[in-house]
């Protein structure tokens, strides 16, 4: 047995990283241990075919919390992330739709299909920007909790109301509005276009079980105006070698401040003495032990395979089992010999260096996800496609690309079965390459190397229950002090000192930091270690 | 100003009834113009075949509010009201089916015999709805809180709601705030395992509604139907509304039928002055309540030049997608339901799967009507054997879903598809054959808004989203009064929302005297 | 990137700077020549020829026009008479100026409108109720403005549209060479000056014209540096600059009424409901918080103090645009607004400047400081509180047709 650690976090992901940075910083003794040969988790770069480093998983960078940045000198441990200028959207008449940093040249081109939409377009955004204000105090802070009527926790609340009351009332029903409505009936409220609408729309319906006319999911197309609130003025953008160059950065800061990391390390299981979390056991059998376990893995990993059943309340159980996942995207990712030139815009240009989205229309959208609800994936998907290796030429060989293609729907729950997936997984990826064949001519012809991840290997490979890359359904019952479970919402769990830091807690979903980062600063000021 | 009445209420139906009744019965001089030739709206029942009548366009009485009709008085006007919901039945293709009589522990019985969990889930359920009904019914009965102008005293009153949260304790507390944002699939599954009793219970939730059972807060509108639906009167909406028109009479009120109005008019200080009627005719009065649809009310009867944009906007961004249609079938026998063969059976609903229900709600979304509507029955033949000739019935069915905004256009052959989709469906649930179907009269979501100038043909003057419920309908009006000084909201579009309520129209007065005094 | 106005071809012929900027998403011309003097001298002296194109124009028609527009407009666009052009601003319904521009009625039913910011979206959703029809012209149509004492001479010499009877702020048809184009004399250097619209297709036919008839009245090709003296001298407020767009602001504070901005005489308050109607009675009866005004700034104070430093006063001939403060007294305990754009200006051989103050500090006369920073440090000046329309030559507005009748 080996001890003597402050904290022990279990999952490398850059949550995980972040969290142990952090500790580290503080002086703390932190081990980390990652499961695969490789850290990052769902931020992962992997060679999978000579030559091309593919970002298998998360593939763009949006809400990475700057001040993270600064606070564990990220850029000094090889955090660099190339901005996005564009957003492409393809149309299968030959048209398409290019939104782009220069306000005028948008303007321009949405006139095209609205002269409406193009005016109301900055607009829009300004109302999207300061709203995301709110957001922001959202998202930086542990969520209140409104069980307590602690001093702390309705200073908490009240700071929260400012917040809300500042925006004035006509911006506060709005946020109400966005809370509740779709994306697309929040959208309709400004727009007319579904050119313009279709690719907004999706903003709202990225890795959730939900279509863009589902109620709930206005709320997230508020993340793409916050990157300005954060002093950039754009807020996407490429990690370079691949998104698992941001887990590096963390990884190595991590290390610089003394943190300890260990790939191939599988955990088994906490251990537990008295109802206390007191170390892990390796599947290997070798035993740590610390004061504080953190854990990085989903809640129904956390509760229900690391702590185990039998060492939780019912009422605990029952609530981490009503938990949702679904997942319901899968990953294409192609290496291909040449530049993937579009039909609708031939030529390389900058029209390709940012994301390029296959939602033509409402209708398009909508039946993608009624097939998904009734348990098949999308014969023809919403993908979100992007081609790193143009922006960023130390993924491919010179002259060769990858095409990373995010594919939504693909349930986890197919109707034969979620097990069954392997048997279905080449004929989704052959309808991922034919859609996007019907944009790129000669596709087919590019491709050397094809990986398909559907979200029963996201499972299988990266430990994300279900395949839900945001551990767990972003909807408001699993939002706020209600993530993962009400009472257990600010990282502690129901078993004394341990916690979790996965994207299954506040505010939880894509690579943003934040419940690394904050659960991080929960363990440093309970002084429990 | 030449002042003739002191308040002018536009639109006879049950809310403007209770407005001009309410405000008379306090000794005001109190006009009430309705466009149709006859009174109630859409609470109102007719002949639609020679011999056959029904007892409303719209049936569910559940929710009537028993406090509002004893203010009116209503029953020394020959009103009946049951203290309980009614008896329904929920019906499975398969011939199956579930009585679920008001009275819970018969109901238990009842689902025991499908399912012995199901019926002790449905008694949790119930307990659930009492234990939220505590806060949730108060909510639906009073003026609501100012939520927009934030001040001390809203701060105050907000600080009141959510002491009133807390009262339930943490456990209710705490699952009301989980399953409320949840769709009332996942909400039903978690504690259900028949398939269509589920679908049976969820169906108020969806109704007139833009969205499935798979659709996130389907929940609350579930939860607060279930609420509410505490009563039901003898007779259907009808009878609601002759009881309406005589107590409307005896305090005074002047009722003009056939009298639309074409404008409300505005003063050069933004004071409401009036109304001009279609014919040119001008009537004065320093008040006016619309129980119209905000759109109507704003869109249509204001110049628009008197209404600011952020107003309009507001208005045009309110939403109220007509996913209702009607279906009124003749019947030249008893209807007798498969699952139970006795004939006394007066409301059923079917459903059968929450992903049926979810398919019939899809097509929506492609702007075309289910070919498995989902239906929501009334037959009231059953307690008034009037309304048909002797021995047969009479059935009022609202289709879900059947949308306004309809590619193929609402003409005769649409029509006529629509009726032999329901014909089908209902033959599943009945033992009837389909010879003995008399006749049939469809009406469809454009019909609703001819007849009855209901936006878009949605039956509750809007869709009952969340964000459309906390402030309804918008945060410019959502107490009743509107920027224009003198114009009241006294429809369904005004809190609580839509359905046989009467709150609505009776909240619009209460605010007025309010602002009177 | 921007896009380039169908004079173009000819503009950047001329541009020996290469000095541009961006207008409205389109390439505009800073200065034809390193240095944006002789520019600015043939606007007061002769005339000069600036490339207006990136101005958003509509056209308005339909039995309703004039009762539209005045429904959106701070004035009275009904009685605006047929040949007439009238300035003025457009308002939210809570009385924030949106953006200024000019309306122009071409006939009974036909408008001609201009503004800085794309408003079809604006104007748009004020469309129901009003048989009218709108349509964005802003691609269709290029405009130049010819500006300066003998730009009416040279205009002369290409149509035979009597120049002599347009009055300052009237409007014609007139052809061309074999085509037709609108006049309007109106323009952005309060001085003689006509805008002229033409239909793309002939828009370098028309410049050849320009320039092969103006020479000898001494044309030149202007830019926007030149421009932006002239206006500062003639006291005309610019958006972004001066005030923010209503619809742009994220907080109130940014947000200016007309009688804010000294708009206030564009506003008819007394008529049918008008965008902002309400708020601005309000106001009217109440007072505004703020107002612009023109700083006369103490040329002999600027001098002694550089010399302090041993230096000659270090003016810059470019017109400014940034923020400054403005403080009550020399103590700066007391900052009563700002300056928002200001010049030296050649011609009136005054340190000039637009500010907002505040409106209780408003007295015409009175001293008031200015920061003024010399070798990084800050310092102020006195400036004296004037109207902001700082040069108002004669010629701007007379019509010597009209006149000679008279006499």
């Amino acid at each position: 047995m080996k001890g003597n650690y402050d904290a022990i976090v279990v999952g490398g992901g850059h949550n995980g990283l972040i969290c142990a940075a952090y500790l580290a910083k503080a002086g703390k003794k932190v081990l980390v241990l990652e499961k695969r040969y490789v850290l990052g988790g769902a931020a992962v770069s992997e060679e999978l075919y000579p030559g091309f480093t593919f970002s298998v998983a998360s593939y763009v960078v949006s809400l990475f919390r700057p001040h993270i940045i600064r606070e564990l000198e990220l850029a000094k441990h090889g955090y660099e992330v190339i901005p996005m200028d564009c957003s492409l959207s393809p149309l299968p008449n030959g048209d398409s739709l290019a939104r782009w940093g220069d306000a005028h040249k948008s303007r321009r081109e949405i006139s095209r299909f609205s002269q409406k939409d193009a005016e109301v377009y900055p607009e829009f955004s300004r109302i999207m920007t300061h709203m995301g204000k709110l957001a922001k105090e959202v998202i930086d802070h542990p969520a209140p909790d409104i069980n307590s009527l602690k001093i702390k926790e309705l200073a908490n609340l009240l700071r929260l109301g400012k917040a809300f009351k500042d925006l004035g009332p006509d911006l506060l029903h709005m946020n109400i509005k966005l809370v509740t409505m779709s994306a697309l009936d929040f959208l309709d409220q400004w727009f007319e276009s579904e050119v313009l609408k279709a690719p907004m729309s999706v903003s709202g319906i990225i890795g959730t079980f939900q279509g863009v006319r589902s109620p709930g999911t206005a709320y997230v197309l508020l993340h793409h105006y916050m990157g300005q609130l954060d002093g950039a003025f754009r807020s996407w953008g490429f990690s370079k070698g691949g998104t698992g160059g941001i887990s590096m950065a963390c990884a190595n800061a991590a290390r610089s401040y003394g943190a300890e990391i260990k790939t191939n390390a599988p955990v088994h299981k906490v251990l537990i003495k008295n109802g206390q979390a007191y170390g892990v056991v390796l599947e290997n059998g070798d035993e740590y032990t610390a004061k504080t376990i953190i854990s990085n893995l989903d809640p129904n990993q956390t509760y229900l395979n690391l702590v185990g059943e039998k060492n939780l309340d019912d009422e605990i159980v029952k609530q981490v089992k009503r938990f949702k996942f679904r997942g319901s995207s899968g990953k294409v990712n192609l290496a291909l010999d040449r530049v993937p030139e579009f039909s609708c815009r031939p030529g390389v240009g900058d029209h390709l260096r940012g994301d390029i989205a296959i939602a033509p229309s409402i209708d398009y959208l909508e039946k993608a996800f009624d097939e998904a609800k009734y348990g098949s994936f999308s014969k023809r998907p919403y993908i979100n496609a992007v081609i790193p290796s143009l922006t960023d030429p130390t993924v491919a060989p010179p002259g060769k690309h990858i095409l990373s293609c995010f594919v939504q729907y693909a349930p986890y729950n197919i109707k034969e079965g979620a097990e069954n997936w392997p048997k279905y997984r080449e004929a989704f990826g052959d309808a991922v390459v034919d859609t996007m064949a019907e944009y790129i001519p000669g596709l087919k012809d590019m491709i050397l190397y094809r990986q398909v991840l559907t979200p029963w290997d996201i499972e299988k490979q990266m430990g994300l229950t279900e395949g839900n890359i945001f551990q767990g359904e972003l909807s408001l019952e699993q939002l706020l002090f209600q993530r993962p479970i009400s009472g257990y919402a600010k990282y502690k769990t129901s078993v004394p000192s341990l916690y979790m830091c996965g994207s299954g807690t506040h505010p939880g979903g894509g690579i943003m930091g934040a419940s690394g980062e904050l659960c991080a600063k929960t363990i440093l000021q309970s002084r429990s270690i | 100003m030449n002042k003739s009445y002191d308040i002018i209420v536009i639109g006879g139906g049950h809310n403007g009834l209770t407005t001009a009744t309410i405000l008379a019965k306090k000794g005001m001089k109190v006009l009430l113009l309705e466009k149709n030739k006859f009174l109630g709206g859409i609470a109102s029942g007719h002949e639609f075949i020679p011999g056959y009548r029904t007892t409303g366009l719209v049936h569910d009485t559940s929710g009537v509010r028993t406090s509002v009709l004893k203010q009116l008085g209503l029953e020394q006007f020959g009103l009946k009201i049951k203290n309980a919901r009614p008896d329904a039945a929920i019906l499975a293709k398969d011939g199956r089916g579930i009585f679920l009589p008001s009275d819970r522990n018969k109901a238990i019985e009842e689902i025991t015999k499908i399912s012995k969990d199901d019926g002790e889930a449905y008694r949790d359920y119930r307990i659930f709805i009492d234990e939220i009904g505590k806060f949730l019914f108060p909510l639906l009965n009073e003026i609501p809180p100012d939520l927009i102008q934030f001040g001390t005293k809203e701060l105050f009153a907000l600080g009141k709601k959510g002491l009133a949260l807390k009262k339930l304790g943490k456990k209710t507390m705490t699952e009301l705030l989980k399953v409320g944002p949840m769709s009332v699939a996942d909400f039903l599954n978690e504690r259900f395992e028949t398939e269509f009793l589920k679908a049976g219970l969820l169906g108020p939730s969806i109704y007139a509604s833009y969205t499935g059972p798979w659709s996130s807060y389907t929940t609350l509108n579930l939860l607060m139907w279930e609420v509410c639906a505490r009563e039901h009167i003898v007779g259907g909406p009808q009878a609601l509304v002759n009881a309406l028109e005589k107590a409307a009479i005896s305090a005074g009120v002047v009722i003009k039928l056939q009298s639309e109005v074409s404008s409300i008019n505005v003063d050069k200080h933004g004071m409401v002055t009036g109304i001009t009627l279609k014919d040119g005719a001008v009537e004065n009065s320093p008040i006016v309540a619309s129980s119209c649809t905000p759109q109507h009310t704003f869109l249509d009867l204001l110049a628009p030049n008197v209404i600011d944009y952020p107003l309009e906007r507001s208005i045009q961004n309110y939403r109220s997608r007509g996913t209702t249609a009607k279906v009124n079938i003749a019947l030249s026998n008893k209807v007798k339901f498969k699952f139970k063969s006795d004939d006394t059976i007066e409301y059923a609903r079917t459903g059968n799967s929450i992903d049926e229900m979810e398919k019939a709600f899809d097509s929506v979304k492609y702007r075309k009507f289910s070919d498995h509507p989902i239906l929501d029955i009334h037959v009231p033949s059953v307690s008034d054997p009037t309304v048909a000739p002797d021995g047969h019935s009479v059935l009022s069915i609202l289709v879900h879903f059947a949308p306004y905004h309809f590619d193929a256009g609402w003409n005769k052959e649409q029509k006529d598809r629509l009726k032999d989709n329901v014909e089908d469906m209902l033959l599943d649930y009945i033992e009837n054959s389909r010879d003995e179907i008399v006749g049939c009269e469809v009406l469809s979501p454009v019909d609703f808004e001819d007849q009855f100038n209901l936006t878009n043909g949605h039956i509750f003057h809007g869709e009952h989203a969340v964000d459309q419920l906390i402030t309804r309908p918008i945060p410019y009006c959502a107490r009743y009064d509107t920027p224009i000084k003198g114009l009241y909201l006294s429809g369904s579009g005004a809190h609580p929302g839509g359905g046989i309520t009467c709150a609505p129209g009776f909240l619009a007065a209460e605010r007025i005297i309010k602002h009177k005094d | 990137m921007p896009v380039k106005s169908p004079f173009h071809p000819r503009t950047s012929q001329l541009c020996e700077s290469m000095n541009y900027k961006e207008w409205a998403g389109y390439y505009a011309v800073s200065s034809y020549l390193v240095h944006h003097d002789m520019e600015y001298f043939a606007f007061r002296n002769s005339a000069g020829l600036l490339d207006i194109t990136p101005l958003y124009k509509y056209s308005v028609k339909g039995k309703d026009a004039a009762s539209f527009l005045s429904r959106i407009m701070v004035k009275n666009i009904n009685k605006l008479k047929v040949g007439r052009v009238t300035y003025c601003c457009w308002c939210t319904a809570d009385g924030k100026v949106v953006d200024d521009g000019t309306v122009m009625r071409r006939g009974d039913e036909e408008f001609f409108v201009t503004s800085a910011d794309p408003c079809f979206s604006w104007f748009s959703r004020f469309k129901r109720g009003y048989d009218v029809q709108l349509e964005d012209i802003s691609t269709q149509i290029a405009g130049l403005a010819l500006q300066g004492p003998t730009s009416r001479d040279i205009i002369k010499q290409i149509t035979s549209a009597d120049m002599d009877r347009l009055k300052f702020f009237g409007t014609t048809r007139a052809r061309v060479a074999g085509f037709e184009i609108n006049i309007s004399r109106t323009g952005y250097t309060g001085d003689l000056g006509y805008e002229l619209w033409v239909d793309n297709a002939n828009a370098i036919k028309l410049y050849d014209l320009l320039m092969a008839e103006g020479g000898r009245y001494n044309i030149r090709p202007a830019g926007l540096d030149a421009l932006d003296v002239t206006r500062v001298e003639a006291g005309l407020i610019l958006k972004d600059v001066d005030y923010y767009n209503a619809l742009h602001a994220l907080i109130d504070d940014r947000k200016s009424s007309p009688y804010e901005i000294s708009l206030g005489w564009t506003v008819n308050l007394e008529r049918a409901p008008f965008n902002g109607q309400k708020a601005l009675k309000k106001e009217k009866e109440s007072g505004s918080s703020w107002t612009i005004v023109g700083l006369d700034i103490d040329w002999t104070e600027i001098e002694k103090l550089y010399n302090s430093y041993g230096l000659p006063p270090e003016v810059g001939s470019m017109a400014w645009r940034d923020s400054i403060p403005i403080y009550k007294d020399k103590s700066k305990k007391t900052q009563i607004g700002y300056a928002t754009s200001g010049t030296w200006s050649p011609i009136l051989k005054k340190n000039i400047a637009l500010a907002t103050i505040e409106k209780k500090f408003d007295k015409p006369g009175a001293t008031v400081q200015i920061e003024c920073t010399v070798e990084h440090i800050r310092h102020t000046v006195s400036a004296r509180l004037t109207s902001p329309q700082f040069f108002n030559p004669e010629r701007k507005k007379s019509t010597p047709s009209v006149e000679n009748k008279k006499q």
